[in-house]
């Protein structure tokens, strides 16, 4: 189902900038879309063109298969459905404190003053930002004016969000904080739509991306097509995303299995082939043409692998009985991911499944998890890229716990099962206090 | 970046103690303090303001005090002059500059005590209002108060992007001060000129980007809703009380031996 079309899309401004000059363009319901090129080539004002906020010289906009109309009942409701982030967040939080910045959408919607507030006050939980309704935007870093931003989005419940350079002017934590509140809210329903220029997130986030070139659209397709093709990041002046190129020049050398796309570190991993011969030490009797069984690898022998060696031959007998042998290996589930649902966090609770599930690792994800964990004092081993990081740990055969709630559980099992799906290394994955 | 009044009262302990409490409260301090004729009455109500500021308020001593001599400057400047130059009665002390004579009498002297007693009372709790109550508490008693709409509206837009211009030039007094824009008085007289007129361009355009963004999200003339609700309790009111009660007796004591004495 397509939520926004645009056909013969152009707009200049006074100036006699041709920012945006014919695009055509189908963006689907509930998918994660990026528009990718660099500075200047027309995606800002494409996505104010895609809210009504500027009128086209020609073309025309499309929401819901109906034709935009500019009048002030079709613009608003445009508006209340399509919510649009602005790159700097002191654009657009405007009001003295957080709490009546968030209030702002819905007021203007007419909702009642009972319903203003349980909305208001429940996007404020959800963001992790009640403890901070009553700052002034000046007391706030930049990650919390832009959570700010987003939430006096979400406040009015549109069905897609665009987001001008989200990641932009953020640390790296507050960058992952935000992706996972984007990944939540995309797995409840909401289309979302990015810029950016950075290749590598629009990689391994997006659905569908979108290259542009100086108010053009050059190229368009999932990003496993998209990303292929040299010629076409050549021209959009973009580079290939670096897990992309890694893989490629592992691939090159001969030590990854060929005609993937990995886009995470596990993927890469999981790419990689095991080595295929090694030094052990061996019984004095041993010949060569023996087999031996070396049982799982584990110690120094698999730091970091995600393998057990079930059978050796030995090929070739060294001196101080160091022999050479090939492995026949296969892929082992030692380590499992648990989820914690902390929507029903009760301490004691938490303790009993710590010491009975044996667990190693504890990452969290998303603020209103963190924050419960830093109010109890769990010690947080990974606060960002949780997924793929407790992925590589359980690979290792660590018990990973996942500290998470609402639709972050649907999303992150939903992940860790695509990964166990393409590797066929099964994981040990389920949710914790799930009733 | 330097901390400003309105940070303190952000961060104040007394921040969400009632609006209409703590102005009623002030109010009645520069009431008294103006209509008592006897300087004990602004006094105590300095001492009073001044302690409320400090232990409730939780204000650092020393930053209070150099609040306070912000003001005392003018005030010390307009009593010297009052006291030579108002009143009457028997002279206490006086001198000759080229034939002309100037003294000091009784009667000037206790005007210049009472102008002091009362502009420090009167400064005393208006630095306690400004101490503990910021702009964002204020908004919803000006809206109570029966201003138009679109005045706060335009007041909480105005204190929302003071802020974000204040940054701004900041940033740009940096890039200058490390261009050595500062170095003299010619060029620190052209920096500034030239600051004052991006920050004229940047207000404008930042005006154009939130008309935008107010319309993005659906702007339909309503801003936004300031009932917050702040319930008073029964210490607080006890101690307003306590203070008030206490000040009219001292007001009534003071003015009835003043007039006695008069007499």
């Amino acid at each position: 189902m397509v939520i926004l079309e645009t056909r013969g899309l152009k707009y200049s401004y006074p100036d006699g900038t041709h920012a945006v000059r014919g695009v055509d363009i189908k963006l689907r319901k509930g998918k994660r879309i990026a528009f990718v090129g660099k500075n200047g080539s027309g995606k800002s004002t494409l996505f104010l063109l895609l809210n009504g906020t500027l009128k086209p010289a020609e073309g025309r906009i499309f929401y819901d298969g109906k034709e935009l109309a500019y009048d002030q009942a079709s613009l608003r409701e445009i508006r209340k459905n399509i919510g649009i982030v602005f790159q700097n967040s002191d654009d657009q939080v405007f009001a003295p404190t957080v709490y009546q910045d968030v209030a702002f959408g819905p007021v203007n919607l007419g909702y009642s003053k009972a319903e203003i507030e349980k909305k208001v006050n429940g996007t404020l939980e959800y963001f992790g930002l009640s403890g901070l309704k009553d700052k002034p935007p000046h007391h706030l870093s930049g990650g919390q004016k832009k959570r700010v931003a987003i939430a006096g989005i979400v406040a009015m419940d549109p069905q897609a969000i665009i987001l001008d350079e989200p990641l932009a002017s953020l640390d790296p934590v507050g960058a992952d904080e935000l992706l996972d509140v984007l990944h939540e809210l995309n797995h409840m329903g909401t289309s979302l739509i990015i810029s950016t220029h950075d290749v590598d997130l629009a990689y391994s986030w997006a659905d569908y991306v979108f290259f542009m070139v100086d108010g053009e659209v050059i190229g368009e397709g999932t990003p496993d097509e998209a990303f292929q093709d040299d010629e076409l990041l050549r021209q959009a002046h973009l580079k290939r995303p670096m897990t992309f190129d890694i893989y490629k020049e592992i691939e090159r050398r001969g030590l990854a299995h060929g005609n993937r796309q990995p886009k995470t570190v596990p993927e890469i991993v999981d790419s990689l082939k095991p080595p295929e011969l090694m030094w052990v030490e061996v019984p004095p009797e041993t010949r060569e043409g023996d087999i031996l069984n070396l049982g799982v690898l584990h110690g120094e022998y698999a730091l970091h692998c995600p393998y057990e060696a079930v059978n050796a031959r030995v090929l070739h007998i060294h001196e101080n009985n160091k022999a050479i042998v090939e492995l026949t290996r296969h892929g082992i589930k030692a380590g499992g991911i648990l989820i914690y649902d902390m929507d029903k966090f009760d301490p004691s609770d938490f303790e009993g499944y710590m010491e009975k599930e044996e667990i190693d690792i504890v990452g969290a994800m998303g603020k209103k998890s963190k924050l419960l964990a830093e109010d109890y004092s769990i010690c947080v081993d990974i606060a960002t890229g949780v997924i793929d990081r407790t992925i590589l740990m359980a690979l290792c055969g660590k018990r990973c716990m996942i500290l998470t709630s609402g639709g972050m559980i649907p999303h992150s099992m939903q992940r860790i099962n695509e990964y166990i799906e393409r590797s066929g290394i099964a994981l040990n994955v389920r949710v914790l206090n799930e009733n | 970046m330097t901390k400003m009044l309105d940070d303190y009262a952000l961060l104040s302990p007394l921040r969400y103690t009632n609006n209409w409490l703590k102005i009623g409260v002030v109010g009645f301090g520069i009431l008294m303090g103006i209509s008592s004729q006897a300087p004990l009455v602004p006094f105590s109500i300095a001492i009073c303001m001044s302690l409320a500021t400090l232990i409730f308020g939780r204000v650092p001593p020393k930053f209070y005090l150099k609040l306070l001599m912000g003001p005392a400057v003018f005030v010390v400047f307009s009593i010297i002059i009052i006291a030579f130059f108002f009143g009457s009665g028997p002279e206490l002390f006086g001198f000759n500059v080229l034939d002309y004579h100037l003294g000091v009498n009784t009667g000037g002297l206790s005007m210049a005590f009472l102008v002091f007693s009362r502009t420090l009372g009167g400064m005393c709790c208006l630095f306690f209002l400004a101490l503990t109550t910021p702009m964002v508490e204020l908004f919803s008693v000006l809206e109570k108060t029966g201003l138009p709409d679109s005045f706060i509206e335009l007041s909480m837009m105005m204190y929302r992007y003071i802020f974000v211009f204040l940054d701004v030039a900041w940033c740009i007094k940096h890039a200058q001060t490390v261009r050595l824009g500062y170095h003299d008085l010619r060029t620190s007289l052209h920096s500034m000129a030239m600051l004052c007129s991006t920050l004229f361009l940047r207000s404008w355009e930042q005006g154009e980007k939130t008309f935008v963004a107010m319309n993005a999200r659906c702007y339909d003339g309503k801003m936004m809703i300031l009932d917050e609700k702040r319930p008073v309790n029964f210490s607080e009111v006890a101690l307003s009380l306590t203070y008030m009660v206490a000040i009219v007796g001292v007001w009534y004591v003071s003015n009835g031996m003043l007039e006695v004495s008069l007499w």
